[in-house]
């Protein structure tokens, strides 16, 4: 039942003395939207804490959208911390938004942002601590809806039962529709169920409740979702795109945060999307096709922005901020915009080449700490695999470039786990280290005090859908710590510093990103098990996933190392980033033959079906480097 | 009223102003209502953010960091208000001091809202270190008779310091030198606690810290969130209290910051 809309911060205020970090609690920062007057009335959620949420820029943009609409309004609300969430359960003070401190449950809707798939335990928490049902089935007539989106939206089958809607793709203008839907809706009073068919004729809009799954020789033995009978749902629901993304404001973070959050500073979005082609890599699939802003859109809104949050640092983020085909206009641009203002420009991951070094020294002024690359593979057979197109030449000219210009420490990113790789390219890793770090002494010097030191940090895949590798199986996790210690064995020079992903978290992400619906009772378990945070290092609890795994029947390394038939239908197909199956699959064959594939905003198209599908084209402001 | 713009600061070292000769402008605010829960190191960045959105042109150091020249008086219990917190600015150049509150005011949340400001001297110290005399006040709720509590306060005075954790470690508080006077009285439907501190080589007396030590005492548990609030900060200077503004009526001392 909804509860009545009523400010219940008097209820929050005594705790907030008896816990960590209260600022997290406190709203009213700079920028936050406080006429909350609706009457209709979104809550956007991100189940982790106020200071991982806050940053997310998803949030920012739709916070704004929605709270631009006449009649509209919307809120924040973050997880609180385990010993707020325990005083609160304790008192009986259900989950309150931040604005308006009103209970969760009073919401018209509440949005979630999937950032990741170990983000699933804090959403039932957030829905348990609001008293809200933790199924769509389960709700009554009057709660709110509750929506989803985001990018680990992509395969939200293990989460399907918990949401009303899923919003595919880009949220800027779909997230209004479906907020205009639903208050349609409600003024008119139709049963929950009419709404959710109004809703699933939203375009981009997948209502789960409406499709059931299948499973059969065609498919994996998570089955295949397909619509209900009786139900006019399309079969398979299509991304939003925002085609004129220029169009949209360049800076969507308004609110100032008090608390000191992960990534705080302004971040400016240059570009949506990448082409690429990583084959590893769901958002260079999902984000498809490139848009850019140009480079005095981008430079204005910047110094405006700075101007009016007062940060000391801008961020021009995207998936590949060196991509822009006006990226050196831009920096010389702020560069000059914010001379003598203390302000610090960064940009999130340098191009391996001499372009990527050149634009992080315009960026980093005087300093000179770590300057990061991604070559993800110790040898060039398997970075053609997973289509790095970059060769052994360039990343030696990026650091003989990067020691030449100042920098001391260099850090590499890699992958573990990749689909063909041997203990050779595990070993591959070491090597690249060493030559990196012999690349920098010869440059810097061999002595101590030259400070020359390379630090390698090694991911392990998970394949996701929508990518080249979503039909390859993850390594087995026993499988991962042994390449882990043959790294480890290999490195030998003390100025190397290796770390690596935990294997079991990796497995757990592996497993939800592979599941179908059956996912969801290996969800619930956990959580009713007393997982939460998952994405923590310090709160997560491998051995409450395996016991909830054991209650459900599913062995988590087998769910999340089994390899699909390149046939087979996908529990996600019913949903589409316009990206072609077809292309998919013949990705997969290359990425085995070890042949790359040339990014279309460079060479001519790869034919990955985006474009057609959806209607759009790439919007390169120049020529790209 | 024109926004005052931020003023390009030389690039060469040699040509950057020398922090003596900036202008330094003391700014008095509030710390009130939710934003009392707002730690120290967090309320730094919000004033900093608060100054750059102001326009006002605040000068930037030379290390390699390049912070903004700005310091405040000592960091309050999180969840403490306080009506006379202050914050230095160093300007590089003088602005109307009128326009400059204004300026900040209009940057500045209401709930940490500036309401004075002057230029001070900038050789005096740091208020951090300067500001050694605070009266606070504490509403306590209907927690216990009056009598009691203030023989329990009297009782941990005697014992001469406090010795409690905070986080993992053990602190001590010498009550001699930190504790000056209190009064307890009821109003507001409670308790109410007014207290007299000095910080310094004692270090500095929380007044959370004096009261769970004389319901200790007391064998009773301490009122669930207190309301405490720093109504006053001053420095203590051959037998009277000099006011943050001033008037100062001796010379400066030799620059401590």
């Amino acid at each position: 039942m909804r509860a009545p809309r009523e400010n219940l911060f008097h209820l929050l205020e005594p705790l907030l003395a008896r816990v960590e970090h209260p600022a997290r609690y406190i709203d009213h920062e700079w920028g936050a939207c406080q006429e909350q007057d609706g009457p209709f009335h979104l809550c956007m959620v991100y189940a982790d804490v106020y200071e991982v949420g806050q940053p997310n820029l998803g949030v920012s943009i739709l916070y704004n959208q929605v709270n631009a609409q006449e009649g509209m309004s919307c809120e924040r609300c973050y997880l609180p911390w385990k010993d707020l969430s325990a005083l609160m359960r304790e008192r009986g003070v259900p989950l309150l938004s931040l604005e308006g401190s009103a209970p969760l449950a009073s919401f018209d809707a509440i949005g979630f942002t999937l950032a990741h798939e170990l983000i699933a335990t804090n959403v039932l928490e957030t829905l348990d601590l609001a008293g809200i049902a933790l199924t769509s089935a389960e709700r009554d007539e009057d709660d709110p809806i509750i929506l989803a989106g985001g990018p680990s939206a992509w395969n939200c089958e293990p989460l399907a039962a918990v949401f009303d809607a899923v919003l595919l793709g880009d949220g800027e203008e779909s997230i209004v529709e479906v907020c205009a839907c639903i208050r349609a809706a409600r003024s008119e009073g139709v049963p929950r169920v009419e709404l959710l068919r109004r809703l699933s004729r939203v375009p981009g809009t997948y209502v789960p409740s409406l499709y059931e799954t299948r499973v059969d020789e065609t498919s994996t033995r998570w089955g295949y979702a397909v619509p209900r009978s009786g139900e006019d749902v399309p079969e398979v629901v299509l991304k939003r795109c925002v085609n004129d993304f220029a169009a949209t404001p360049a800076v969507a973070q308004r609110i100032v945060p008090y608390a000191g959050i992960v990534q705080d500073r302004l971040s400016l979005e240059v570009l949506r999307g990448c082409a690429r082609g990583c084959r590893f890599c769901q958002a260079g699939m999902t984000y498809r096709p490139v848009r850019e802003r140009g480079a005095e859109q981008v430079v204005a809104g910047g110094v405006e922005g700075l101007e009016t949050s007062g940060h000391n640092e801008i961020s021009l983020s995207s998936l590949s901020t060196t991509d822009h085909s006006q990226c050196a206009e831009i920096l010389a641009g702020l560069n000059e915009r914010l001379a003598g203002r203390g302000v610090r420009v960064s940009i999130p991951s340098q191009r391996l080449d001499a372009f990527g070094v050149e634009m992080a020294a315009a960026v980093a002024g005087a300093r000179r700490g770590g300057l990061t690359f991604a070559p993800e593979a110790g040898s060039q057979r398997l970075r053609d695999v997973i289509n790095k197109n970059v060769t052994e030449d360039d990343l030696e000219r990026a650091a003989r470039n990067a020691f030449d210009a100042g920098w001391r420490r260099c850090k590499l990113y890699f992958m573990m786990g990749l689909p063909t790789e041997t203990d050779e390219d595990v070993v591959g890793i070491a090597r690249m280290a060493e030559r990196v770090l012999e690349i920098g002494r010869e440059v810097v010097g061999r002595g101590v005090k030259s400070g020359v030191s390379v630090s390698i940090s090694v991911a392990v895949l998970v394949p996701k859908a929508f990518t080249a590798f979503q039909w390859a199986g993850q390594l087995d996790p026993d499988e991962v710590r042994r390449r882990q210690q043959l790294l480890l064995h290999e490195v030998r020079d003390r100025a190397i510093r290796v770390s690596y992903h935990d294997a079991d978290v990796s497995l757990v992400e592996g497993a939800l990103s592979k599941m179908g619906r059956a996912g969801f009772d290996l969800v619930r378990e956990a959580w009713r098990l007393g997982c939460r945070f998952d994405a923590w290092t310090s709160e997560f609890r491998f051995d409450l996933w395996q016991e909830a795994a054991a209650a459900c029947g599913f062995d988590l390394a087998e769910v999340a190392c089994e390899e699909f038939p390149l046939s087979a239908r996908l529990p996600w197909e019913h949903t589409s980033p316009g990206v072609d199956k077809g292309y998919l699959q013949r990705e997969w064959l290359r990425a085995r033959e070890g042949v790359t594939t040339p990014d279309c905003t460079r060479e001519s198209c790869a034919g990955c079906g985006v474009c057609p599908t959806l209607g759009v084209h790439n919007v390169i402001q120049g020529v790209r480097a | 009223m024109s926004r005052p713009q931020c003023q390009p600061v030389p690039e060469r070292p040699q040509d950057l102003p020398i922090k003596a000769e900036l202008a330094r402008l003391r700014v008095a605010y509030v710390k009130d209502r939710r934003l009392a829960y707002l730690g120290h190191l967090d309320l730094i960045s919000t004033v900093e953010r608060c100054v750059r959105r102001s326009g006002l042109p605040f000068s930037i150091g030379n290390g390699f960091a390049r912070r903004m020249r700005i310091q405040f008086s000592s960091a309050l219990p999180v969840g403490a208000s306080s009506a006379c917190e202050l914050f230095d600015l160093r300007l590089t150049r003088r602005v109307d001091v009128d326009e400059a509150l204004a300026a900040l005011r209009a940057a500045t949340p209401p709930a940490l809202a500036p309401y004075r400001a002057a230029y001070v001297d900038g050789r005096l110290p740091a208020p951090e270190a300067w500001l050694d005399r605070t009266q606070w006040s504490v509403e306590l709720g209907p927690a216990c008779p009056t009598d009691e509590l203030s023989d329990a306060i009297e009782s941990v005075w005697r014992h001469g310091e406090i010795r409690y954790l905070r986080g993992e470690k053990e602190k001590v508080v010498d009550l001699s030198r930190t504790l000056l006077g209190f009064r307890v009285g009821e109003g507001g439907g409670g308790l109410t606690v007014a207290l007299d501190t000095r910080s310094g080589a004692g270090g500095a007396l929380r007044p959370q810290v004096l009261l769970d030590a004389a319901f200790s005492e007391m064998g009773r548990p301490a009122p669930d969130a207190p309301r405490v609030r720093r109504l006053r900060q001053g420095h203590e200077e051959s037998g009277r209290i000099v006011e943050p503004f001033g008037p100062f009526d001796t010379e400066a001392r030799a620059p401590l910051s």
